[in-house]
């Protein structure tokens, strides 16, 4: 039969006449119909929706829950946010808090762990994200052509909490390290970022040319750090521990080096304030065989490493040991002059008006000593082998290396004598964290095609996505780039509605600025560069916010005088600045008077109360009732996660032992010592007990600096 | 001629209603993304750094209590460098001891952590927490107690659960 005498006979059949034409019309009508009840009665959210229920019936307690349960979409909407979030239409358990952590609970009907949002009020996507309006698993769950927005990992979830709470949030430690990561490698030097913490910029290279030679620019260029690992494999821009440079690595070739390390070298801008040692103290001492080795003693003593991180090498493995807020100075004495060297020890602010190193009062000798220990031992003598002969610099060579430290972007953490900052170098990325795939460039990349994906692509290695990228090359560790994701994905760009701007946590401003006498002293040993007062300056050293609640003006005096270690545990101790005793007494009479805890007042518990008796009973608390000694050390023995106590009754107030006794976080948040119950005269015992506890301040201290090291080299591993 | 164009219709329109009810639905096996994104934290095995220990929620939570509060006398290696447990009069189990802790009930941890060792007749080196951490804070720490325990912990099924 043809395909026609087909259609003729379907005719025939089913649409001769009227009536039966009318009888098809209507059932394709009711079919069409009954389209949108069948689907609605399929649909996945029903059937997880009865499941619950036959799971319920399975369970002793399911009564009680399956009164909980209403049938039906489920909404959960925060018009402040613009959110309508209906996942507890299938997640129908998520907020039962007698099934947190109940084994044998299958999904999607788990409980949520007890979080900081109660889920009920909150719902789930200002944090997990995905498409909170759908009722379908895998429109809600995934990447959909209409809304790009698939859940956020579990991993990097901790972005969603930056995109509302902007200050500091202790909950989200991997939220906090991206953030910090961002200000401290500067990447608002080319990206526009939200509510980050200033920037920390990369040295002002004004006068450079009087500080290395064109050979180091050259090397440093190339790469920027070089560290052997535990192989003996040189790794190039090595990361390991925190302490690495700051410098990326630049895509740049043969002749760009040449002409940027020409260009550089030839920036004198301002005159070096030079110094030189005394030719008395040359004469005295060049002759002598163990300068180096007095040299390195002293530079011990000094406490360099307690900002300078410096590479040490033990049982075949190097790390690096000190604090992280100084270069790094294991190959320093290859990259600067030593006349230079001499001139910054004297004065840095003299070379850098900027810089963070205070200006300690060190003698001709010190000077001396030390500058020769750190360009004889501090060095590596293979540093600049492999760079070519470089000659003096042409003014072609100059010319050009000016046009690519613009071109390069370097001014955007570098200042120099002459070039305007380079504002807004690279994208924006305020709303980088809420972009649709489809508005991301991933070239020929293989990566997957995802936010998170691009992301770490992007930030691996910026020319595989783009081949002209400017981005300069990070060398990243896993849990740092991950980190940074996490901080990029907070950037969700500004609050969408005026409810939300109310809903967001700023952050908190923090300010210090002290006045006179004080300010000045403050100013030279630049205090804030490790100590932290109302919450500005640095988290180095402790918080000297209530220094004069807590410590005796006379204690303050001594220690900055003489200071010594009051944590056995910490490997950093305060470096000896050689005040005057005028500095010190202007910086003890400030600190003893001005920084008080409100309420704390230093006099008002008089230690004239406390009988041999009364210290007595707190002695036997100390001891036997609650054995503070698993913590704090007395006459050598007991802990060292607590200060050492020995001197307790020339350091601390009698009013702040009793207040801290009360309650150490109300002091101090986050102080490890838990707040207990101890009675109205418990506390008086103990403070009597302490305020006995008192050693002679030790003269001048060669020998108590020298056994800080063995510490600091022990606790560094 | 019109019967025929009305029955192309029909055939046509036919054809839309199947469409529109098998929909436009993605697989629901599109979800199950990678379970190393699925995990909110992890921490290598004490015993073996080469081996990650995926932690949720709340055992991160306890984590970063831990590494805050109890990491300087139950860690054989700290955050400042060496332990304190050396300087103990009795010795504090290792938070990853399996052995010493998967024996013990949460509730005995919960009690011992909130009134201290001497209220458990353990030792009073061990001091009280339940003024500083709240009973959720005590809750995850015990619960990233068992997340890394060394043999791992065996949770007890549920008093509910009736299978």
């Amino acid at each position: 039969m043809s395909k026609r005498g087909i259609i003729n006979w379907l005719h025939r059949t089913f649409f001769a006449s009227p009536a039966h034409r009318f009888a098809w019309a209507s059932v394709l009508l009711l079919i069409t119909l009954a389209i949108a009840p069948t689907k609605d009665f399929f649909n996945e959210w029903r059937h997880y929706q009865r499941q619950y229920a036959s799971f319920l019936s399975s369970r002793q307690d399911g009564a009680a829950l399956k009164r909980n349960l209403n049938a039906g979409i489920q909404q959960i909407w925060l018009p402040d946010l613009s959110v309508v979030d209906r996942c507890t239409t299938c997640h129908l358990a998520v907020t039962e808090k007698t099934l947190q952590g109940a084994p044998g609970v299958p999904e999607p009907y788990k409980a949520h762990p007890p979080a900081g949002h109660d889920v009920k009020d909150w719902g789930c996507v200002i944090c997990h994200r995905g498409q909170g309006p759908a009722t379908e698993v895998a429109e809600a769950h995934t990447a959909t052509r209409a809304w790009e927005q698939p859940l956020l990992p579990v991993k990097y979830i901790q972005g969603s909490c930056g995109s509302c709470h902007h200050g500091e949030l202790p909950e989200a430690p991997q939220l906090a390290r991206g953030r910090e990561l961002l200000a401290r490698l500067n990447c608002q030097g080319c990206h526009k970022l939200n509510n980050l913490e200033p920037a920390s910029l990369g040295p002002d290279l004004s006068s450079v040319g009087y500080k290395v030679s064109r050979a180091w620019i050259y090397k440093w260029l190339k790469e920027p750090r070089t560290v052997l690992d535990k192989d003996g494999n040189t790794t190039v821009n090595g990361y390991e521990s925190g302490d690495e440079s700051r410098m990326p690595q630049y895509r740049l070739s043969e002749p760009e080096l040449l002409s940027l390390s020409a260009f550089l070298s030839v920036q004198k801008a301002r005159p070096l304030e030079s110094y030189k040692v005394n030719p008395g103290v040359v004469a005295a001492w060049s002759k002598k065989l163990d300068l180096i080795s007095q040299g390195e003693e002293r530079f011990r003593q000094l406490m360099c490493t307690t900002c300078h991180p410096v590479a040490v090498t033990r049982a075949g493995e190097t790390k690096l040991i000190g604090g992280n807020i100084a270069p790094e100075l294991t190959k320093v004495g290859s990259k600067v002059n030593g006349d230079w060297l001499v001139s910054w020890l004297h004065n840095p602010q003299g070379y850098l008006a900027h810089a963070e190193m205070p200006r300690y009062g060190w003698t001709d000798e010190e000077l001396y000593k030390v500058s020769q220990y750190v360009m004889n031992k501090l060095t590596d003598s293979d540093l600049l082998t492999a760079v070519p002969q470089l000659g003096v610099p042409t003014d072609e060579e100059v010319k050009r290396g000016k046009k690519i430290f613009l071109d390069k972007g370097c001014a955007t953490c570098h200042s120099l004598q002459g070039i305007l900052p380079q504002k807004d170098f690279g994208p924006d990325l305020t709303t980088m964290g809420a972009k649709n795939t489809s508005e991301l460039d991933f070239g020929k990349s293989p990566a997957p095609h995802n936010l998170i994906s691009y992301l770490q692509t992007k930030l691996k290695d910026p020319a595989s996505v783009n081949p002209t990228a400017r981005m300069p090359q990070y060398a990243w560790n896993q849990s740092d780039l991950d980190a940074v994701t996490t901080a990029l994905l907070s950037q969700t760009g500004k609050a969408a509605t005026s409810g939300l701007q109310q809903l967001v946590v700023a952050k908190k401003p923090a300010s210090f600025q002290p006045v006179g006498a004080f300010a000045a002293v403050y100013e030279r040993y630049k205090c804030y560069a490790c100590h932290r007062f109302n919450g500005y300056g640095g988290t180095l050293a402790p918080d000297l916010t209530y220094e004069g609640s807590l410590a005796q003006k006379k204690w303050i005096f001594d220690f900055l005088k003489n200071p010594q270690t009051v944590r056995p545990a910490l490997i950093l101790r305060m470096p000896q600045f050689n005040m005057t005793d005028k500095e010190a007494s202007i910086l003890a009479e400030y600190l003893a008077l001005a920084v008080q805890k409100p309420g704390v007042d230093p006099e008002s518990v008089d230690p004239r109360q406390f009988t041999p008796a009364i210290a007595a009973a707190g002695k036997a608390l100390y001891q036997a009732k609650y054995q503070c000694q698993s913590c704090h050390t007395i006459g050598g023995s007991g802990g060292y996660v607590g200060p050492n106590l020995n001197n307790a009754g020339n350091w601390l107030t009698p009013a702040w032992i009793e207040a801290w006794l009360r309650n150490p976080q109300a002091l101090q948040p986050g102080t490890i010592e838990p707040r207990r119950d101890f009675s109205e005269d418990e506390i008086r015992d103990l403070t009597a007990y302490l305020m006995t506890l008192r050693v002679g301040i030790s003269k001048s201290s060669p020998k108590s600096s020298a056994n800080a090291v063995p510490i600091a080299r022990e606790a560094g591993r | 001629m019109k019967s025929k164009l009305f029955l192309i219709a029909m055939l046509l329109s036919s054809v839309l209603c199947v469409l529109a009810l098998s929909g436009c639905r993605k697989s629901v096996a599109a979800v199950n993304a990678d379970p190393s994104l699925r995990a909110y934290d992890t921490e290598p095995d004490w015993n073996d750094a080469t081996k990650l220990i995926p932690l949720g929620y709340q055992e991160a939570q306890g984590k970063r209590i831990f590494y805050q509060y109890c990491v300087w006398c139950h860690a054989d290696a700290t955050p400042a460098g060496p332990s304190n447990r050396s300087n103990l009069t009795s010795a504090s189990p290792l938070m990853n001891d399996g052995e010493k802790l998967n024996g013990e009930t949460d509730e005995f941890l919960q009690n011992i952590i909130t009134q201290g060792g001497s209220a458990q007749g353990r030792s009073p080196m061990m001091p009280p927490y339940g003024k500083t951490l709240s009973p959720g804070d005590i809750k995850a720490v015990i619960s990233f107690t068992r997340a890394i325990a060394q043999p791992a912990y065996k949770q007890s099924g549920s008093p509910h659960t009736t299978k």
